[in-house]
C-alpha cells in the first residue's frame, strides 16, 4: 500500500476502571515512512513520524504546542511498527517477534523481542480484517493482562492522495 | 530503548527547580459564626460519593517545553481510598497505584518508580479529593471574607481548607509556620474545578496544572486482582 487513511477509537482499559477511556482521531500513513496520528477527542494532539524522527503537539490555549520528548518514545515503537505493517511486513521487525493466529479473523501476535520494551508493551495484538487483504482491523496492545488499549480502525482508504503538509504540520 | 524507560526525566527535572523554602505563614482565622455553616462551605471542594476523574496534566519544562500527561483518579470517599493511573496522551501507562488505607502501587516505569514519587503522588492526590479527616480545629473568615478551616493533618501538620465567596477553592498545608502545599481551584462549575494547579514549596518547587477532560459519578466497587 503506498497511503492508508482511517478514523480510529481508542479504548483505554485500566484496572483502577470499571469502563474504559474513550478517543477518537484519524490515522494518515504515506509510503515509505510518514505517519499523523491525531486525536480529535477528548483531547486534542498530533503524533508525525517521519523518518524515524516523532514530533508530539498538543492543543494549548493558544493553538498546537510541540511538546517535549521523553514520553513519546513508546508510541514511537508502535507507529514505526504500524508503517511496516500498512506495507505488509509483520516479520521484518528488530523489536518484535510475530506469530499468525489463524482462523475467520486472523491475528498477528507480536511479542518484544528486549526485556526493556516488554516492561513497557507485553504484546501486541493485530486483528486483519478478513473482507481485504492486509487491512488491520483492530490492535490491541497489552501493558499487563488487565490493562491494555484496544485500537479500532474504520472509513478505511488506500492509496489515495494525502497532502504531504498533513505529515509536516499539526493545523 | 533508553531514551524510553528515562521518559519523564524531564518531568522529574520540571519539579526539580530548586527554590529557598517557602516562608509564607497561616493565615489568621477571624471568627464568624455560626461555625456549622462555614464547616458546610468547606465541605464545597470534596464529593461524598464515588467519581472518576480525567485531567490533562501539564508539566513545565526547562527551556519553556511543556509535557503533557493524562491523570486518570478514582475517588471513594466512603472508603477514603483514591486510585490513580498516569499516562501518556496515547495512554501508555506509566503509574498505576491505589490508596486503600496502605499504598498498592501496580505499575511504575521510570522515572516514576524513583525516591518516594508514589507516596508524594498519592498523597497530593488524597489531599485535592479527599477531605481531611476528623473535624476542624478552627474555622471562621479570611481578611477578604472567605471561609477557612483548619485541620490537624497527619505527621503534625496542618491543613486549611479555603473556600472564596465565588466558589474558587484552595487547599494549604503546612509544617510548623511553613507552607508546604497549595492547591488552587478555579473555573468552578457545579462544584467542579475546571482547573487546579498544584505547587509544592518543600526543598524542591514544583507546579502542574490539571485541566479536567471529563468527571462522572461510579457505583461499582472495584476488583483489583
Amino acid at each position: 500500500m503506498k497511503s492508508v487513511a482511517a478514523h480510529f477509537s481508542q479504548k483505554k482499559y485500566l484496572q483502577i476502571l470499571t469502563k474504559p477511556l474513550l478517543s477518537n482521531g484519524r490515522f494518515y500513513f504515506q509510503a515509505p515512512d510518514a505517519v499523523r496520528w491525531e486525536y480529535t477527542s477528548p483531547l486534542k494532539s498530533v503524533l508525525l513520524l517521519r523518518q524515524g524522527n516523532i514530533k508530539r503537539y498538543t492543543m494549548g490555549t493558544k493553538g498546537f504546542v510541540l511538546e517535549a520528548g521523553g514520553t513519546m518514545e513508546a508510541m514511537r515503537f508502535v507507529l514505526q511498527e504500524i508503517s511496516r505493517w500498512s506495507k505488509g511486513e509483520f516479520t521484518q521487525s528488530e523489536y518484535f517477534t510475530a506469530t499468525l493466529k489463524q482462523g475467520q479473523e486472523p491475528q498477528i501476535i507480536l511479542t518484544p523481542k528486549e526485556k526493556e520494551l516488554a516492561t513497557i508493551i507485553s504484546r501486541i495484538v493485530v486483528t486483519l480484517a478478513p473482507e481485504k487483504r492486509g487491512f488491520i482491523k483492530s490492535l490491541k496492545i497489552f501493558e499487563t493482562e488487565h490493562n491494555y488499549t484496544l485500537f479500532e480502525f474504520t472509513k478505511v482508504q488506500t492509496n489515495v492522495n494525502i497532502s504531504e503538509r498533513l505529515f509536516l504540520e499539526a493545523e | 530503548m533508553k531514551a524510553l524507560l528515562s521518559l519523564g526525566r524531564g518531568v522529574i527535572l520540571a519539579v526539580s527547580i530548586l527554590q529557598v523554602i517557602s516562608c509564607r505563614s497561616l493565615p489568621v482565622i477571624n471568627p464568624a459564626p455560626p461555625a456549622a455553616a462555614i464547616n458546610q462551605q468547606c465541605g464545597q471542594p470534596f464529593f461524598a460519593s464515588p467519581y472518576r476523574f480525567v485531567h490533562k496534566i501539564e508539566v513545565a519544562l526547562p527551556g519553556g517545553k511543556t509535557a503533557t500527561l493524562l491523570g486518570i483518579t478514582r475517588v471513594e470517599p466512603l472508603a477514603r481510598s483514591v486510585s490513580s493511573a498516569i499516562t501518556t496522551v496515547e495512554g501508555f501507562l506509566l503509574f498505576e497505584a491505589r490508596y486503600d488505607k496502605a499504598l498498592h502501587v501496580y505499575r511504575a516505569l521510570p522515572p516514576f518508580n524513583t525516591g518516594n514519587f508514589a507516596e508524594q503522588t498519592m498523597a497530593d492526590i488524597r489531599l485535592i479529593f479527599l477531605s481531611p479527616s476528623g473535624p476542624a480545629a478552627d474555622s471562621g473568615v479570611l481578611e477578604d471574607g472567605a471561609a477557612i478551616c483548619r485541620y490537624d493533618g497527619e505527621h503534625g501538620k496542618i491543613v486549611d481548607v479555603i473556600v472564596h465567596r465565588d466558589d474558587t477553592w484552595e487547599i494549604r498545608t503546612y509544617s510548623g509556620r511553613s507552607l508546604l502545599r497549595k492547591i488552587s481551584a478555579w473555573s468552578v462549575r457545579d462544584r467542579l474545578p475546571g482547573i487546579l494547579e498544584l505547587t509544592g514549596f518543600e526543598a524542591v518547587r514544583y507546579s502542574l496544572r490539571f485541566t479536567l477532560i471529563s468527571a462522572e459519578p461510579v457505583e461499582e466497587s472495584l476488583n483489583i486482582q
